[in-house]
């Protein structure tokens, strides 16, 4: 059964179409990245999977269930973990502090126990310095990485990763996407939006490649990245190796 | 300066000073949540719930302080309601203070990024526990200078409750300046009093902020 189904997505900003007619699953443990230029819809596609936009028209399946976002189902949104471009990390809260938020209030989870496990986590993401500090005394790849140990600590059964690298010094993107891969080998499900070609070309299962809103090809990341059926995809990627 | 009359009317002046302590606590404390609540209520996507509240923040800050005062003490009894000048004044007193409070609370919150609210959901937060634990923290530092003002100003304004027969700080010295004719000790002495509560303010504000400030 495909953990994440997305039927028909279609999505429109005043007149311009930002997701047309999208049709995407994925299955337990699978790894899809999704490339293409600036304004795709690639993010906007990512952030509809957990509602923080909504889609015209479309649906969305976790495990198999229909999600109405309308009546406000947040236990299927919290089964769905999010790592922004901008870590968004909550800056009057330390690391443990950020890690520890969503299980203890959300879940209503026992502190004794998510600290433990939030420690855990930050040192798996290799904090354990850190975890008393406030985020404005972090880098950015640490910034994001405290933001990954956030997004674990749900439990969730994918991560939407909406380019992680971004907004990172060059010298910083390496130990955030070391964190990532060593989470796919785990067999995490995720979704990773990135402009990293060489490492989404290491991780991927699949790779989509969109444009102007439209998946233009999908495929395994070998045929991807070597000989792709479309020649708009060749221009890309020889622009941004 | 007549020094003896200072230490006669000292003790009644500072008698008065306790009620206006009195006044400003209560100001602050039902101010502060009507202005949090009002606050949060501007900023919603309901319709009717924003033109309540803006109806309510925009006829308190539009007119004086002292003619609200006026209508609650000596309107309201000819509709049927009569409050003591006490009532009357912290009822005055409130409204007014919340309505300044929910335009600092409405901004702080808008000034916060809109990364935090998403970051918020996409961890399942829910409206409330987003507000509560994740953003309304985020706004104490940035509202600790504004909230500093209003505080310092409303304790200010509470004189003017003197004009509806609440005894306090600027009541008793127009009584003492009544019975005595020496106009510039006491308005000197009460001057220096008021001076001593908002600098005790300023002083309470600032350390506040410095405290709010070991995240940044």
């Amino acid at each position: 059964m495909n953990l994440i189904e997305v039927k028909n997505a279609n999505k429109k900003y005043n007149n311009s179409v930002v997701l047309n007619d999208i049709n995407i699953d994925v299955k337990k443990g699978e790894v899809l990245v999704i490339i293409g230029p600036s304004g795709s819809g690639k993010s906007t596609f990512l952030r509809c999977i957990n509602n923080l936009e909504s889609l015209d028209c479309g649906d969305v399946y976790i495990n198999g269930e229909k999600v109405n976002f309308k009546n406000n189902n947040s236990k299927s949104v919290t089964n769905v973990g999010m790592v922004f471009q901008n870590f968004n990390l909550f800056p009057h809260m330390t690391a443990l502090q950020n890690v520890m938020a969503a299980p203890v209030i959300v879940k209503k989870e026992k502190k004794e126990e998510v600290k433990e496990r939030a420690i855990n986590l930050l040192e798996k993401v290799g904090l354990k310095d850190k975890i008393n500090c406030y985020p404005s005394k972090l880098s950015g790849g640490q910034k994001q990485r405290v933001a990954i140990a956030r997004a674990l600590a749900m439990n969730p059964d994918i991560i939407l990763f909406d380019e992680p690298t971004s907004a990172l010094d060059p010298e910083l993107v390496g130990e955030v996407l070391n964190v990532i891969k060593e989470l796919a080998k785990e067999g995490m499900t995720m979704i990773v939006v990135t402009h990293e070609m060489g490492f989404a070309r290491e991780i991927a299962d699949r790779v989509i490649f969109m444009e102007d809103g439209k998946i233009l090809e999908e495929d395994i990341p070998e045929i991807i990245f070597s000989r792709p059926k479309h020649l708009r995809i060749k221009q890309f990627l020889q622009k941004v190796i | 300066m007549d020094f003896s009359i200072i230490n006669r009317t000292l003790p009644i002046l500072l008698k008065g000073s306790l009620m206006t302590i009195e006044l400003t606590v209560f100001t602050i404390v039902l101010g502060s949540i009507l202005g949090i609540s009002v606050g949060l209520l501007k900023l919603s996507k309901n319709k009717v719930i924003y033109f309540i509240s803006s109806l309510y923040t925009w006829m308190f800050r539009g007119t004086p302080l002292l003619l609200q005062l006026f209508f609650f003490y000596y309107g309201l009894p000819n509709l049927g309601l009569n409050l003591s000048p006490m009532n009357a004044a912290i009822l005055g007193l409130s409204l007014n203070c919340g309505a300044y409070m929910a335009e600092i609370v409405r901004g702080g919150i808008l000034s916060i990024d809109k990364g935090q609210f998403e970051a918020a959901k996409a961890l399942g937060f829910n409206y409330i526990q987003t507000m509560l634990k994740i953003i309304l923290p985020q706004t104490y530092r940035r509202l600790i200078p504004p909230i500093g003002n209003q505080f310092i100003s409303m304790l200010k304004d509470t004189s003017l409750v003197s004009s509806i027969a609440m005894v306090e700080l600027m009541r008793s010295a127009q009584q003492m300046y009544a019975t005595t004719f020496k106009p510039i000790e006491i308005f000197f002495v009460t001057g220096c009093i008021y001076l001593l509560m908002t600098t005790v303010f300023t002083a309470f504000f600032s350390v506040l902020e410095k405290r709010l400030s070991i995240y940044e």
